[in-house]
């Protein structure tokens, strides 16, 4: 409560000083637990900012909305620390400008919601690395470690059972910060790569896709996974893919604004036991 | 009598150094099992992961991807770029249960044709014993089956 107090009042002043043009927040939603985001564009709205531990949504995808940040004037946005992980991939891939960014950072444990010193994403340095550093444990994902125990038919059945579900809505999509492509690699027909009809043949190769998409860029805000209407696990993809770049080349996701995007740089002493 | 399994093959390969291997391996009247379809590329870093996948819904049982040794890229780079990107996509396929085994990597430069022959019957050996890619022409089938109401 002190923390969403706190940050209504500096909501407040940045928008009637005109330091920031909007702030991008939550509001309640449609039910107890969950939270909407929220566009601020006046003083007076600024009241309807909600903050608590139910705010788990990572807004920085609606930073890239088109033309939003095109006039130069400043954003402020909540985030958490995935949130400003993803904010620093996308100013990494040059979508954004971080000095039009003002962060209201904030984390939870529990119910209690504490706010993160800093507004700038250069101010986070050392809590990304702490991060980086204690990896939550393992046996809080056990479907994951399941899953690796499994053989490949075992694992492709499962998989196939889980996309036999998929719709192909793309909500995953839609939900992630890191899918901003204008023209998404399924929209392209001519050639045709995906299978848009929802066969399951097509939802294999849409959900590999998008999971090799983000490997290295994924924060694991779990946007995708609260957005699939059928419950696909989809998170158990991208972690299993962050944990590949992290054990083999020391790449973890959004580490700062300058950060070289893992698969369009290389070393020349990777690994390369698997090639015959 | 059973026939034995000829598995389809779909090979990959950097035109620079690959390419011209499997040319030295025809020139110098080596013979290799013929299960492979060779598809010729500018680099090994023009390989998308789609090609594989693409590959696999038509209905290959292996692939194989070859190209430059590290450091004779005739780009520079690109087959290093492409070694960070296969270890990630076969991580990924081992974890979707499509096993390693039937996606390989390899480097033969232009003057490796012995490599180049040697390379394709061990491959072709490898895929005739897992047998066809049962699970995914299973989901091939389904796309051409008629719909159901």
């Amino acid at each position: 409560m002190i923390t969403q107090e706190k940050y209504r009042s500096k909501a407040k002043k940045l928008l009637a000083d005109g330091s920031v043009k909007m702030v991008i927040g939550y509001s309640p939603g449609s039910t107890a637990d969950r939270r909407r985001p929220l566009f601020v564009r006046s003083f007076e709205e600024a009241d309807q900012l909600v903050l608590d531990s139910n705010c788990i949504a990572n807004l920085s995808g609606y930073l890239v909305t088109e033309g939003l940040l095109s006039d130069e004037k400043r954003v402020a946005i909540f985030l958490r620390p995935e949130g400003i992980r993803s904010l620093n991939i996308l100013a990494a891939e040059s979508q954004l400008n971080v000095d039009q960014i003002i962060i209201f950072g904030f984390d939870s444990i529990g119910r209690e919601v504490s706010s993160l010193s800093g507004e700038h994403a250069g101010e986070f340095s050392e809590l990304i690395s702490s991060i980086k550093e204690n990896p939550p444990e393992k046996s809080s994902e056990p479907l994951l470690y399941q899953i690796e125990q499994m053989n490949p038919q075992e694992r492709f059945a499962f998989w196939k059972e889980e996309f036999s579900r998929c719709i192909k809505c793309y909500a995953c999509r839609q939900s992630c910060p890191m899918c901003y492509c204008r023209r998404c690699i399924v929209d392209s027909n001519q050639p045709q790569w995906v299978n848009t009809s929802s066969h399951t043949l097509g939802n294999f190769e849409w959900n590999i896709v998008r999971a090799f998409h983000l490997a290295g860029r994924c924060v694991g805000c779990g946007n995708c996974d609260r957005s699939c209407p059928v419950n696909i696990p989809l998170r158990l993809i991208n972690a299993r893919m962050a944990a590949e770049v992290l054990e083999s080349f020391d790449h973890f996701a959004g580490m700062s604004t300058t950060q070289e995007p893992v698969l369009a740089s290389f070393k020349k002493e990777d690994s390369e036991t698997f090639i015959l | 009598m059973s026939e034995t399994f000829e598995p389809k093959i779909i090979a990959f390969v950097c035109t620079y150094c690959t390419y011209a291997g499997a040319d030295l391996a025809g020139t110098s009247r080596l013979k290799y099992a013929p299960n492979v379809r060779i598809i010729r590329l500018p680099c090994t870093g023009r390989i998308s992961p789609m090609f594989i996948l693409k590959a696999l819904q038509k209905g290959a049982d292996g692939i194989l991807i070859s190209g430059c040794h590290p450091g004779d890229c005739h780009f520079t780079h690109g087959n290093y770029h492409a070694r960070r990107r296969w270890m990630v996509f076969r991580s990924l396929l081992d974890f979707m249960g499509i096993s390693p085994e039937r996606v390989k990597f390899s480097w033969i430069s232009a003057a490796e044709g012995g490599k180049f022959a040697d390379l394709i019957n061990n491959v072709t050996e490898d895929i005739r014993k897992l047998g066809p890619f049962d699970q995914y022409k299973e989901l091939i089938m389904e796309t051409e089956a008629p719909a159901t109401l």
